[in-house]
């Protein structure tokens, strides 16, 4: 009983730092239609730039957190006004292309600039050691990753749902021409949710670094997690993704306790399963 | 139209550059993508090797073409193999991290006439695939044989082992448990874990639930490493008094800096210690830490480059700079020297190098910096491994 | 509108398909001349560009022609080169034919069971299917090491002199020669399964599925064959690659491979076999140069590469210039 809770708990854990990472990936993807490859090349900005602030200036880990989520957004903003505009629309396949160079670019200067050794971001006293759950103990920083998983979640949905840029944002997404007719200014609905993905990204990229940890290869090495993750989740939604993440953290978390010699195997067939059941993913929007 | 002047361009810049007297050793390594950290410690110790004895060898002049395999892909690293040898004219090759890659090469050299030198890919059976094929790096039979006297004299009787599942992890899982079960330990449960990990809490959940007093752990260095010691910490295993033993991949001084205290006090046997104390190891890390620039990037694959180095200048020196490999492999058989990690030898037999394991406990230095501090020595360990293939 | 306009160029396109059979067909040997003219000292190159270049092509069936997305389909390559390493080192099969043989019988079971798999989703499920799928397989080769040697990769694949009579040796040139007519004939063959009814029909299917059914086919019995068409190229390339490099490793069933040739592919052009061809060359012409000139930061370029390509040339390298071509061509008439 105690083991399953145990395991219950570092599924929790690990489930919400992938929906962290993921979600800014969520948006791109299912509101904005950009398969965005890209996008662990986003969170790793975010890490290097937390890790040089925390790590090199000796900033807190909160206002590393704030530089590194405005600096990505920064450093992006000239890659879509350049790149990324281009491919609004465009094929998948010429969307792949164009956020995989983006990709190899960002791994070819970061491995230049910051050197290729693993880079932590140093966490404060408070987030620091392990908590004790009665029956077991868990880092404090997971627990943090949690919180920040439900804040972002609920923050994303209300901004979505609820507000006079979400229901921009939807018209914008579902038929281009017909919100810019009704005034809808479709080009900075789309700048600002890129900067939000992007800096979602960023946030993703910090609060993930102990479990995902920063390096000039990140952006390539967890780029198909970030993608199955949404997919199976279906693109675009919020408690889709939040559901994905929890199911395929329990999935894999148990497959490694049970037996980690076929986790591999585990995990892949389930994604397997789900994406058959549900082609659509788990909440995703009808085309 | 552009492929022509291309191709004119390159025969003009190899015309300009095959002068007299110069002596090309090709080094095929990972210099990108996920390994580009060991790629630069090939660098960094051969620069360093060139620039303490020079770029000369009698009069030749020696030249090292690089060629980049990122990740372990065979066919690229023998299509490169095949260039180097062909196209460039190399007399040596050198380098390699991964297994398959170095595998892939054994079945050319012979007809080039070019010996290969291992700078670090680890699998004990890499020396039987030819007579030409001499390793001046490990195995990780060499590396993980000793931990288990270790542990049992720390007086542990009951291992989980826990290794990535590959090659290098399956070779230290075999090598352990041969070695554990010889001093009369018992392995409680083998637990062979997918390269992909990233979450390793389930693990020390299984860790936990084994009953073990302690685990032997294999990962490859890197991103893997740093979850890995972290989550044992995290997870209260270290603190639950769960002894923790391992290969020195596990705490390369590249790594200590992100591991930080929750590497203090972990015990890996290894054959170099970027710390290790002695003359030849200072002129050695002061060399290449100014080849690679950050001194913190220095790890165990530039210390298998720099003895590289001086086995193939020995090489050329035995053949007076004639192309000759089988006579350049016999000159080093038995070749011993100082090298940096301390004494060490070529076994004539094997082609492999013989030296010093250090058992090394990681701890903290006044400035607040990490390291691995050297506190057993095993002295001229061979590679228990061969046995195990033959 | 603009389906009727394909149509009837596509009906042209059947008129000059032959003749532009026999020119692609010459257009490949005199590159691989050239090929061998200006680099007969990196022949190891030239010869793993024709192995990929089938990989690239055998994708663009499913993708170019039948608009599946895959980011999967080193699976088939990688199916055929273990089925041709198996066979030389465990069955004794060490004849060059014959090794291709299985490397094309491997790639086709590949290409059934993957095409089964990936066939029930489209879009990006579809693209998630065949990461799952790849990664399946690397870690099926890797589990089974005493079959394929794991992660150490199968080594001693020793194959004979092909009929005979030329040995694979340090050079190369049996390799290339012998990769080069495979290449040739795989392209012809191809030319003709494009433009055949079947061809037509998976084009069809591309553009317009519900329409294909309503017409009383079944699009995905026909997509199915194509996929099995597909694995049987691509594990061809493997065989080849087995062949030439005699060995045979993970990396060949890898995620990278599966995205690398994805990249090629949009880099050519899908949609078209020269668009393929192009990909390849110019991708490994170009990886090779820039990774040879700087080791160590080389990826940039690549990177570069690829925005160029698309922000210059958004259908591909060969897609822009056959565009332009033809607009000149409908200009002057």
């Amino acid at each position: 009983m105690q083991t399953i809770f145990s395991i219950a708990v570092d599924a929790l854990a690990y489930g919400m730092v992938l929906f962290v990472i993921s979600i800014g990936l969520s948006v791109t993807l299912g509101l904005m239609r950009v398969v965005n490859l890209a996008h662990g090349a986003f969170a790793m900005i975010g890490g290097y730039i937390a890790s040089y602030a925390a790590r090199d200036l000796g900033l807190g880990y909160g206002a590393a957190v704030l530089i590194a989520v405005f600096g990505t957004i920064v450093i992006a903003i000239p890659i879509e006004r350049l790149l990324y505009r281009r491919i609004y629309g465009q094929p998948e396949l010429t969307q792949v292309l164009m956020t995989i160079g983006i990709t190899f670019c960002i791994i070819g200067i970061a491995n230049y600039v910051f050197g290729p050794t693993l880079k932590t971001i140093p966490l404060p006293p408070s987030l620091e050691g392990s908590a004790d759950l009665g029956f077991r103990s868990i880092a404090v920083h997971r627990i943090f990753a949690i919180v920040c998983g439900l804040a972002v979640a609920g923050a994303l949905w209300f901004a979505i749902e609820k507000t006079a840029f979400g229901v921009k944002l939807r018209a914008a997404v579902d038929n281009a021409a017909m919100a810019a007719a009704l005034g809808v200014r479709t080009e900075v609905v789309y700048a600002v949710s890129f900067a939000v993905a992007v800096g979602l990204a960023a946030f993703g990229g910090v609060v993930g670094a102990e479990l995902l940890p920063v390096e000039p290869y990140y952006a390539l090495r967890y780029m198909v997690t970030f993608l199955v993750v949404v997919s199976v989740g279906g693109a675009g939604s919020i408690p889709g993704a939040l559901a994905a993440c929890l199911l395929l953290g329990g999935i894999d978390t148990t497959g490694r306790y049970l037996m980690p010699e076929f986790g591999e195997f585990f995990f892949y067939l389930a994604v397997i399963a789900i994406v058959c059941v549900f082609p659509r993913g788990l909440a995703g929007r009808m085309k | 139209m552009k492929r022509i002047i291309l191709a004119a361009l390159a025969a003009l810049a190899t015309s300009v550059a095959a002068q007299a007297d110069t002596i090309k050793v090709g080094v095929v390594g990972p210099f990108s993508g996920p390994f580009a950290l060991q790629g630069k410690n090939f660098k960094a110790g051969i620069d360093a090797y060139m620039a303490v004895n020079g770029a000369k060898v009698g009069d030749d002049d020696i030249e090292i073409i690089y060629r980049d395999v990122p990740q372990a892909d065979p066919a690229q690293s023998k299509a490169l193999a095949q260039e180097l040898v062909v196209k460039e004219g190399v007399q040596y090759l050198a380098g390699f991290y991964f297994t398959p890659d170095a595998m892939a090469v054994t079945p050319l050299l012979e007809q080039a006439n070019v010996p290969l030198v291992i700078m670090n890919a680890a699998t004990s059976a890499i020396v039987t695939k030819s007579p030409l094929v001499v390793r001046t790096s490990f195995t990780l039979w060499q590396t993980s044989t000793p931990i288990a006297k270790v542990a049992k004299d720390a007086g542990v009787s009951k291992i989980i082992s826990v290794v990535s599942d590959y090659g290098p992890g399956v070779d230290a899982e075999n090598a352990f448990k041969a070695g554990f079960e010889a001093v009369g330990g018992e392995i409680v449960e083998a637990i062979r874990m997918p390269l992909s990990t990233n979450d390793f809490s389930p693990i020390m959940q299984r860790i936990k639930d084994s009953g073990a007093e302690g685990v032997f752990a294999f990962l490859p260095s890197g991103p893997t490493t740093l979850g890995f010691v972290k989550a044992f910490d995290e997870n209260g295993l270290k603190d639950g008094g769960i002894k923790f033993f391992a290969p020195g991949d596990l705490t390369q001084e590249s790594d200590l800096p992100a591991l930080g205290d929750a590497a203090l006090g972990l015990q890996t046997t290894f054959h170099y210690a970027v710390s290790h104390d002695s003359p030849e190891n200072k002129a050695f890390v002061e060399a290449a830490a100014k080849a690679i620039g950050n001194p913190a990037e220095l790890s165990f694959p530039a210390v298998g480059a720099y003895d590289g180095m001086h086995v193939i200048y020995k090489m050329i020196e035995a053949t007076s700079g004639e192309q000759d490999a089988q006579k350049a492999v016999d000159a080093v058989k038995g070749l011993s020297w100082t090298s940096p990690r301390g004494p060490v030898s070529i076994d004539p037999e094997s082609r492999h190098i013989t030296q010093n394991i250090y058992l090394r406990e990681v701890a903290k230095a006044d400035d607040g910096t990490y390291y691995n501090k050297e506190i057993q020595t095993f002295e001229k360990q061979g590679d228990p491994g061969l046995a195990a293939v033959k | 509108m603009a389906t009727m306009n394909e149509a009837a160029t596509a009906l042209a396109a059947g008129r000059r398909g032959l003749g532009r059979d026999l020119a692609g067909l010459a257009v490949i040997l005199v590159l691989a001349a050239i090929g061998y003219l200006l680099f007969p000292n990196n022949l190891a190159l030239l010869t793993r560009i024709t192995a990929i270049a089938l990989l690239v092509l055998s994708l663009d069936l499913v993708t170019g022609y039948c608009g599946v997305a895959t980011l999967g389909h080193a699976a088939l390559f990688g199916s055929g080169a273990y089925a041709a390493g198996i066979a030389a080192v465990h069955f004794g099969i060490t004849d060059p034919l014959l090794m291709v043989a299985a490397g094309i019988l491997g790639g086709a079971l590949a290409g059934l069971a993957c095409g089964i798999v990936i066939l029930r989703a489209h879009g990006l499920p579809q693209l998630v299917l065949s990461i799952a799928l790849i990664h399946l397989f690397h870690e099926f080769a890797n589990k089974a090491s005493s079959w394929t040697g794991g992660s150490d990769g199968l080594a001693g694949i020793a194959p004979d002199p092909l009929i005979g009579l030329f040995a694979f040796d340090l050079w190369g040139r049996t390799a290339y020669v012998f990769g080069v007519v495979l290449l040739a004939i795989v392209f012809v063959l191809l030319r003709l399964v494009v433009r055949s009814p079947f061809g037509m029909l998976c084009r069809g299917i591309k553009e317009d599925p519900i329409r294909i059914r309503a017409m009383g086919a079944s699009p995905t019995i026909a997509l199915l064959k194509m996929y099995v068409i597909s694995g049987a190229v691509a594990g061809a390339g493997g065989a080849l690659n087995a062949v030439s490099t005699q060995v045979v490793a993970l990396d060949s069933l890898s995620f990278t491979l599966s995205a690398e040739s994805l990249v090629m592919l949009v880099l050519g052009g899908t949609g078209s076999l020269f668009g393929a061809l192009t990909g390849t060359i110019v991708f490994m012409f170009f990886e090779d140069l820039v990774s040879a000139a700087n080791p160590f930061h080389w990826l940039t370029m690549v990177g570069a590469l690829l925005i160029a390509v698309v922000l210059f040339t958004p259908k591909g390298l060969y897609g822009t210039v056959a565009a332009i071509l033809a607009r000149r061509r409908g200009a002057g008439r």
